[in-house]
């Protein structure tokens, strides 16, 4: 195990390589690259990396490179690639295919404002756009958890109860540029932690046709079963949390992450590092003697509900902090969840840091002062950060 | 009101159900159509639905208990089309056939039929393959529904389908519909009563099957779909007639035994070509082969060299068959050994009969001995092939000429005789000179050069005609003498009747032409000098399609040594005992049957040695017949029914001349009368054929099968019906006119 | 023709064992694409095969989940995607030494058009992977609309007067990637199509097989007239057989005719030209410019 001084972007190049190294003794690793800021150091990282029994293909679009993984899952490889933003919206319809064809690939998202007009700075909107794409969602934290997500999701994606890719996501540059002290397993331990795949549904060299025709009722199936996968993806996800403490030696966060909830009466629920500066906020409010708390999702789908339906019990006030943006609708985490806090509570909606702005520990007061205030859920607030 | 319809991919069937609403809408109605959409390529099933109500339609189920029902494709009609039909509901089928063929499993329904698609075909919708019958069966369900065809007019026009009402019209007028067997009830009386809930089948169940997950390896196999049923025609294997054997007189199977020549070898083609001729050494000499006439070759890079080919196989294998062993041997007399009358002879023999073939001239062979010069015919051909046929126990008498009397006997004495005593009168001039001396029939100087070994001629001979005889006669002047021979034909060297490469030979020999001139007279002095001929102009085509000579007074002298006539030759009826006559190949006593036919030029007067082969052969067998014997008689094919060039896929056959026969140099040849020809070189003349209308297994209907359902069976194919959709690629692409389409 | 088809080879041990488009498909009967699937099959042999399909016919043939009506391993793509797919599944095999031939199996529509990025990129890759397009001139699966593959004069469902510009060079673009193999196939030349096929298949990098594969409901033209469709093409100079290797070499397989009687016969065998009434004058004009831009090419 080292530590390395290192972006969140070359985290997620790191795991990648682990990962794909790991199954050298299968049939092999491979996956797709485009460049698209901020996510191009990890494939820049990924392309200089020699891999035993692997490849990378310099494709010419985002499009491609999920079709390139897609190549290489269905012939039995582990795939990886990485996108962010545009680059997610234009290869949106493989991002379907893939989970259609229950592959489990491992995609790394840079969330990043969708243009145009451009704007290169962390927004959720890009991944959450593809909430339905039948892929498991991971938010991170922090570089570790970029890392670890990445190991994880591979043993996620790959069991057999679940069968599902696994798109792990972290804020652009608020993670993807800043680098942090990352721990860094050993190769050995991730052979341990991820052994070969073993594809029931790879392509051989007997007749078979994958994607050929679904009429009505083959698609009503098919489609229960994705959701049954998403369903038994819980239990997994606990099971390899369980198996990743035994490999590596340390933790790595549940599907919701709570911060000072337990007696708390007022709650901000987030996403990503946005979560880090709740929690800064939550010290603060408790200083003030206000009994606030936190709760990070960090599995978004499956939608850990019955968690957060727990989680949030008899809390009075809720503030769901969305960094995206369903217009005529409202935050996409809040539309999600407004249902789950307890039948009394103020539920209240605050869109903040769009377009990647920074927010800081005040702008977390003033949204918490704001929610002390209200007698009942309002509409969706636009809380403005500035630069 | 709610109509359903079943369809193939390709019918038209949602514009079929389209019309239908827009005739309802036309009447004040709420109307309501559409289609299913899967994956529907042309040939598969599809079904197409039209509510009609009085009031606004919200229901946007498919239809599954129909008061109407139309079936487009007679092949989709069953119980699970019918599924759902109301008792008393209207039947719509596109069948040639009336209602009453549908009575006994259909009765509970008013069936209407129409034959929408003989319609449709006629007015030219669609394709062959696909004919769009939509436009047309929407005529015959308005007619069933009893709405006037005033409204239908209107509607096609308003949709923009006005050339297709003349179609629709035709079904409005031809659909024919039986009631119901039982009274006929309405829907709304069926739910009222509910009497008749039992005669209506039950609609498809609502129950889903198993459904393999993605992820799961399971090796597909091939739906169950049975394209099959997609077809409306269907290939079929067929022998069709080769040009080649529709032309042959001889009745020769020509594309058989060179197929087999190129295929198997000599002893195969042999054992072919002596199936239906004695003579394939001589005929594969002296046939005008009216085979390469036919040849489909022809036009493309010239007829394969049928000829050459068969003295190839009749040389390198000669065929020895064996008589038959007759239950009861019949006695049959031949008049005349000629090739008509050994032909009979052989065909009789070789039925196990007993046979005496009766010749005035010392030996056999007739005219093949006498008129034929041996360097086209060596007479060790003949003699091998006359042989044969005595070989099978046919008696040979001859060295006597027979009379009236004797013929009227041999009647009498055997079970059956076969007259083959050929063309012994010849044509002659009635001009001033004829009797000059020098003057003579060809024929006469060829029988001296045949039979006695040598004839001496001198000078310029003049021979008349444009015959083979006169061939004969001008190519052997040449060798007996004449320092110069001339022949004068009254028309031009593309009507002569002699075979082709005869006048060819006859030029590289020496023989000089005048053509467009008659003889109008003989000059001389005791002894012919000079020919005097009248130029002749080429007028109309005559009956036999050849321009008609027109002597004009423009004259001019040949100044000449010899004057041989070849000028043509009759049949000599003055053999036939008193009261006889000839009719269709028989005699006839007094206008009754006799016992006796007629066979070779003195039947028909065709004048060649293959006519006088078919003739004998059919002659021989309609005796037999008469005789009470099972016999297949040779009858000449229709040559209509052969397969004309434009059947055939030339892209399929590289260019390539035909082998042409090897020939001694004129200098050498002209010396004697050593035969001049010596055949073809080798069998591959024979990979030049066609094979018209014969499969050859020649794997491109195999190849080209779009699915793949063409296998190979012992000597030809079978076809996977169950699955051929009908397209019908193995037809074109067949080289040979080899496969056909049929209706399904 | 005496000899038989490709040597008499078909349904023998030179064959594959089982076809790779198998009957029980829903191709519309006397689909050029199926003849050339047939075809395929026989080149194949005894090699392995996987094949990559995107969004067209060819795809919908196979019949619903889990029957195929092919007997190969077949992935299906998005329809712009065929050639990204493949690349990955060849370099699986090539990592795991596997003989294994990965092939595309595409229409127009996803080559000319919608996978032209993707068929380049694997093209300038120089990917292991044999690539056919078999180009109906049309988008048939949605019911026959124009493409860039859809000929000059041609009424589609989105051109009723005639499509009114010319067909893409496709050959002239991939000849443009130099690729090892590059080669036009006759479905009516069946020994210069097996040569090609197998050659193709035994190549390594990236190779590029167009076929024009008539279809006759786009077409609108007899099921049964398919293959001389494509003689016609070829005879006339319209369709040139020819063989590019490494984007340099050019080889004229088959010297046409260029019959302006069989261009015209092509022309009224079908149904999609008769909108625009042929301009057989500006027709002629383009089929001997492109010949005379080939010949350059080849150097004659």
């Amino acid at each position: 195990m080292t530590q390395e001084l290192i972006s969140a972007n070359h985290a997620a190049a790191v795991a990648a390589v682990l990962a794909g190294r790991a199954n050298r003794k299968a049939r092999g690793f491979g996956g797709g690259a485009y460049p698209i800021t901020p996510q191009t150091e990890c494939i820049e990282y990924l392309c200089k990396q020699t891999i035993e029994k692997g490849h990378i293909i310099r494709v010419e679009s985002e499009h491609s490179a999920m079709a390139a993984c897609m190549g290489f899952s269905l012939a039995g490889a582990r795939a990886f690639t990485a996108s962010s933003s545009n680059g997610l919206a234009y290869m949106t319809e493989n991002v379907f295919a893939a989970a259609f064809y229950r592959l489990p690939i491992v995609m790394m998202a840079v969330n990043r404002t969708l243009g145009p007009p451009w704007n290169i700075w962390v927004d959720h909107g890009d991944t959450l756009a593809l909430r339905d794409a039948g892929w498991i969602h991971l938010y991170c934290e922090d570089n570790q958890e970029v890392l670890d997500s990445i190991l994880l999701g591979y043993r996620l994606a790959e069991d057999r109860r679940v069968l599902l890719p696994v798109l792990v996501c972290q804020d652009a540059f608020v993670l993807s540029h800043t680098m942090m002290m990352t721990e860094v397993p050993p190769q050995e331990r991730v052979d341990a932690f991820l052994p070969p795949l073993d594809l029931p549904h790879r392509v051989t060299d007997r007749p078979r046709t994958v994607g050929g025709l679904d009429f009505p009722h083959e698609s009503e199936v098919h489609r229960r079963q994705q959701q049954e996968a998403m369903q038994a993806s819980f239990a997994v996800f606990e099971e390899c949390r369980e198996a990743f403490r035994a490999a590596f030696g340390r933790e790595t966060p549940e599907a919701i992450v709570p911060y000072r909830l337990d007696d708390a009466d007022v709650v901000l629920v987030s996403m990503g590092t946005t979560a880090s500066t709740v929690k800064a906020a939550v010290d603060e409010a408790r200083l003030r003697g206000v009994r606030a708390g936190g709760l990070r999702i960090r599995l978004f789908r499956p939608f850990p509900e019955e968690a957060i339906v727990r989680a949030l019990a008899g809390k009075k006030r809720v503030g769901i902090l969305d960094r995206d943006l369903c217009p005529g609708l409202g935050g996409i985490l809040w539309a999600e969840m407004r249902a789950l806090a307890g039948r009394d509570a103020v539920v209240q909606n605050y869109m903040v840091g769009l377009g990647g702005g920074d927010i800081r520990p005040i702008h977390v007061r003033q949204i918490l002062d704001d929610l002390l205030a209200r007698e009942k859920s309002g509409a969706p607030v636009f809380k403005e950060v500035g630069a | 009101m709610e109509i359903r319809l079943h369809g193939r991919g390709g019918q038209g069937g949602v514009t079929c159900a389209k019309i239908l609403a827009a005739v309802y809408a036309r009447l004040g109605k709420s109307v309501q159509t559409f289609g299913d959409y899967a994956g529907e390529r042309s040939g598969a099933p599809v079904r197409a639905y039209t509510r009609v109500s009085d009031e606004p339609i919200t229901n946007r189920n498919k239809v599954y208990q129909p008061d109407h029902l139309l079936v487009l494709d007679l092949s989709l009609l069953g119980d699970d089309t019918v599924a759902g039909l109301a008792p008393g509901g209207t039947l719509l089928l596109n069948s040639p056939e009336g209602p009453e063929a549908f009575a006994a499993k259909f009765g509970a329904f008013r069936v209407a039929t129409v034959d929408a698609t003989g319609i449709a075909r006629k007015h030219r919708i669609g394709t062959r393959s696909v004919v769009i019958v939509n436009t047309t069966i929407a005529g015959a369900f308005v007619k069933a529904l009893g709405i006037g065809l005033g409204v239908l007019e209107e509607t096609y026009r308003g949709l923009g389908l006005s050339s297709n009402f003349q179609a629709a019209k035709d079904a409005y007028e031809s659909v024919r519909v039986a009631e119901a067997g039982s009274p006929a009830g309405t829907r709304r009386a069926v739910g009222a009563g509910g009497a008749m809930e039992g005669a209506r089948p039950a609609p498809p169940p609502a129950t889903a099957k198993e459904v393999v997950p993605l992820q799961e390896h399971v090796e597909g196999p091939t739906t169950g779909l049975r394209t099959g049923n997609w077809r409306t025609q269907t290939p079929r294997y067929v022998e069709n007639l080769a040009p080649c054997n529709a032309w042959c007189p001889a009745g020769n199977d020509v594309v058989g035994f060179v197929q087999a020549l190129g295929r198997d070898g000599e002893i195969a083609a042999s054992a072919v070509l002596g199936r239906s001729t004695p003579f394939g050494g001589v005929c594969g000499r002296v046939c005008p082969a009216p085979c390469m006439e036919g040849c489909n070759r022809r036009e493309y890079d010239g007829s394969v060299n049928i000829r050459g080919i068969e003295r190839w196989i009749a040389d390198k294998a000669p065929v020895a068959r064996l008589a038959a062993a007759a239950v009861k041997p019949k006695r049959v007399a031949v008049v005349g050994g000629g090739p008509a009358g050994l032909a009979a002879a052989w065909t009789l023999a070789l039925e196990g009969h007993r046979v005496a073939v009766l010749e005035g001239e010392p030996e056999l062979g007739g005219v093949l001995r006498t008129g034929i010069p041996t360097y086209r015919l060596p007479r060790e051909v003949l003699d091998r092939e006359v042989e044969a046929i005595l070989a099978l126990g046919v008696e040979a008498r001859c060295g006597q000429f027979l009379d009236r009397e004797s013929v009227a006997r041999l009647a009498a004495d055997y079970d059956a005789v076969v007259l083959a005593t050929g063309l012994q009168k010849l044509q002659s001039l009635d001009v001033p000179g004829a009797r000059l001396a020098g003057v003579e029939q060809g024929i006469h100087f060829l029988h001296r050069v045949n039979m006695r070994g040598k004839a001496v001629l001198s000078g310029h001979v003049v021979v008349l005609g444009g015959g083979n005889t006169a061939m004969d006669c001008a190519r052997s002047a040449l060798r007996c003498g004449a320092a110069r021979v001339t022949v004068v034909y009254r028309r031009t060297r593309a009507e002569m009747p002699a075979i082709p490469e005869e006048i060819e030979e006859a030029g590289h020999e020496g023989v000089e032409f005048v053509f467009q001139a008659a003889p109008i007279g003989f000059e001389g002095d005791g002894r012919v000098s000079a020919v005097e001929v009248a130029e002749v102009e080429m007028g109309p085509p005559d009956a036999s399609g050849r321009r008609r000579p027109v002597v004009t007074d423009r004259k001019r002298r040949i100044e000449c040594d010899w004057v041989l006539m070849a000028l043509g030759q009759s049949a000599d009826l003055g053999l036939l005992p008193a009261g006889w006559t000839i009719r269709d190949g028989r005699c006839f006593g007094d206008g009754r049957p006799l016992n006796v036919w007629a066979a070779g030029d003195l039947a028909t007067g065709d004048g060649t040695v293959t006519h006088a082969i078919g003739s004998g052969r059919r002659a021989a067998g309609l005796a037999l017949r008469e005789l009470g014997e099972a016999v297949e008689v040779f009858s000449r094919p229709d040559r209509a029914r052969a397969v004309p060039a434009t059947d055939i896929r030339l892209d399929h056959f590289a260019r390539a001349d035909a082998a042409r026969d090897i020939t001694v140099p004129p200098a050498v040849r002209l010396s004697g009368f050593a035969e001049v020809s010596a055949g073809i070189e080798g069998r591959t003349e024979a990979h030049r054929c066609f094979s018209c209308g014969h499969c050859t297994s020649c794997d491109t209907c195999l190849v080209y099968c779009p699915e793949g359902i063409i296998r190979r069976t012992k000597g030809g194919y079978d076809v996977d019906y169950s699955y051929c959709k009908g397209c019908g690629i193995c037809v074109t692409e067949c080289p040979r006119k080899a496969i056909e389409m049929s209706a399904s | 023709m005496n000899e038989p088809a490709l040597g008499g080879m078909a349904q023998t041990a030179l064959d594959r064992a089982e076809p790779i488009l198998r009957c029980g498909n829903t191709n519309c009967g006397g689909c050029g694409m199926s003849v050339a699937l047939q075809m395929l099959g026989r080149a194949v042999g005894d090699r392995k095969v996987q094949i990559v399909i995107p969004a067209c016919c060819a795809i919908v043939t196979a019949g619903p989940f889990p029957f195929s009506a092919y007997g190969a391993p077949v992935v299906s793509s998005t329809f712009a995607s065929a050639a990204a797919l493949a690349s990955g599944m060849a370099h699986v095999a090539r990592l795991n030494g596997e003989p294994t031939r990965v092939l595309c199996w595409a229409g127009d529509g996803g080559t000319f058009d919608i996978g032209m990025a993707t068929v380049s990129a694997a093209a300038e890759r120089n990917e292991d992977v044999l690539y056919v397009c078999y180009d109906n001139e049309i988008y048939g699966n949605t019911g026959g609309q124009r493409s860039g593959a859809t000929p000059i004069g041609a009424v589609t469902s989105t051109t009723p007067l005639g499509k009114d510009v010319e067909k893409k060079d496709v050959i002239g673009i991939l000849a443009a990637h130099r690729v090892p193999y590059l080669a036009t196939v006759s479905l009516a030349h069946p020994d210069d199509l097996m040569r090609k096929m197998r050659f193709a298949l035994d190549e390594r990098g990236f190779r590029f097989l167009h076929i024009l594969a008539p279809c006759p409901t786009g077409w609108k033209s007899e099921p049964a007239d398919g293959i001389e469709l494509v003689r016609l093409a070829v005879r006339s100079g319209l369709y040139p057989v020819v063989e590019v290797f490494n984007g340099r070499r050019t080889v004229i397989n088959v010297k046409p005719e260029m019959s302006r009687p069989a261009l015209e016969k092509y022309v009224s065998l079908q149904g999609r030209f008769k909108e625009k009434g042929a301009d057989w004058d500006a027709a002629w004009e383009v089929i001997l410019r492109n010949w005379k831009d080939l010949e350059a090419r080849v150097g004659v």
